[in-house]
């Protein structure tokens, strides 16, 4: 979870994200944001998720229990 | 489906350029984006420079001028080939082919077997393929394959999600019987349902170009865009690469009986640099054997992106040594293909400008 959050901080230009942060609050939550959540579950859960999926995540805690779970059933 | 072709082989190369160069930071105003957000969509994707023609130049004019140069330049004589395949998106006209608009503003003989692909991406392959299986024909003994698309006439200038990697560019190939047998191994897939990833929807007979079809919209994220534009879902497209791309390399090296290791090279369509590093990390080759910095220098051609990466790479060995190389095509159609093929000694491997200086 930790390291997820630096890289989500890394993806939205922050200096640090909270589980409970709402995505679409951030400024750079944008298509180059969602594209590169794509290539991390790609490289870190080789699993693919569409632009639509990513976005419906509400917080950024949402968006790892997306992604983590999708793991743990590959 | 695996393919395998005998006793063919590449001889020389040309590519040509439109001479205007456009710069990332000059065009990042003409979106709806933050600037802050451009300037990380550019670092991240590698976004720089590229190459637009300037007015409304077509396929026919960047090949004709490409052709004009290789006979000027004794490379090519101008009776010396025997079939012209164009491969583009970007017709002059619906009918005829523009491959016979070619032949005749060049005033080729007509003896002569002239051929338009629509595809994209992959289209470097899908016309090395056609001229391989024209070279079974004894009349055929070198086939002139063209690569061409002017895109940029296509895309929205106000589309940040594809106006900042198109590129426009054309390459004339020259393909002729090799003196050795050895087989050229490929693989090939195409899904036609996946068609709406990449398509210009209005403009054809389907939906007619009318002036509702000319009227940009906002998209969800703010790209300004018509019907009559190109359109790409970049997250599908990526999926689709990152998903389909690694066992195809490791299919077609299986059924060569070969491995990455003799690999000198890995010369993939080149969408931009961020899905191509992410492709070969995920196929675990090194990055010095796979270009990916041909968006930054040009922008996204389609199917002239493998001639580009090869001229603006490895010029000087393809010159003077055989190397052996996968190529790699996959885009529009859904298509994806993959060749593995020895390239080289080349007799000619050059880029001009056009309209060119003298």
């Amino acid at each position: 979870m930790e390291d997820f959050l630096k890289e989500m901080a890394d993806i939205l230009d922050e200096e640090s994200v909270n589980e409970s942060d709402r995505l679409d609050g951030f400024d750079a939550w944008d298509s180059l944001a969602i594209l590169s959540v794509i290539a991390m579950a790609d490289s870190r859960y080789r699993a693919a998720f569409s632009a639509q999926q990513v976005r419906a995540a509400g917080t950024v805690g949402d968006l790892y229990r997306l992604l983590s779970a999708s793991a743990k059933a590959g | 489906m695996n393919l395998v072709f005998h006793g063919k082989k590449i001889e020389g190369l040309l590519a040509i350029l439109p001479a205007n160069e456009r710069l990332f930071v000059d065009e990042m105003d003409q979106f709806d984006f933050p600037r802050a957000r451009s300037l990380k969509l550019k670092e991240v994707m590698g976004y720089d420079r590229h190459r637009i023609v300037d007015g409304a130049v077509c396929v026919s004019d960047l090949a004709v001028a490409g052709f004009e140069h290789l006979f000027a330049q004794g490379l090519l004589g101008r009776d010396d080939f025997d079939a012209l395949i164009l491969v583009t998106q970007s017709p002059d006209y619906l009918m005829p082919a523009t491959s016979s608009v070619i032949q005749g503003r060049l005033g080729l003989k007509h003896d002569m077997f002239c051929m338009d692909i629509n595809q994209g991406c992959a289209g470097f392959l899908i016309g090395l393929y056609q001229a391989f299986m024209l070279l079974e024909q004894p009349a055929i003994r070198r086939v002139a394959l063209v690569n061409a698309d002017v895109m940029s006439r296509k895309v929205s200038v106000r589309d940040r999600n594809s106006y900042p990697l198109i590129g426009d560019a054309a390459s004339i190939t020259l393909i002729c019987r090799g003196e050795k047998d050895t087989p050229i191994h490929a693989n090939l897939k195409m899904d036609g349902s996946r068609r709406e990833a990449l398509m210009i929807p209005a403009g054809g007979l389907r939906e007619p170009s009318s002036p509702e079809t000319r009227i940009p919209h906002a998209d969800d994220e703010g790209n300004l865009r018509a019907r009559d534009n190109l359109v790409m879902d970049g997250s599908a497209v990526f999926n689709f690469v990152q998903t389909e791309v690694p066992p195809m390399i490791d299919a077609l090296l299986a059924a060569a009986q070969t491995n990455a290791a003799a690999v000198d090279a890995y010369l993939f369509h080149q969408p931009n640099r961020f899905m191509l590093q992410k492709l070969a990390d995920k196929m675990q080759v090194p990055y010095a054997k796979m270009p990916s910095n041909v968006v930054e220098h040009f922008g996204n051609s389609s199917g002239v992106t493998i001639p580009l990466a090869l001229t603006l790479n490895l010029r000087e060995r393809v010159l003077g040594e055989t190397l052996t190389t996968v190529l790699g095509g996959f885009g529009v159609g859904l298509t994806w293909s993959s060749m593995l093929l020895p390239l080289g000694p080349l007799a000619f491997c050059d880029m001009i400008n056009y309209p060119q200086v003298s």
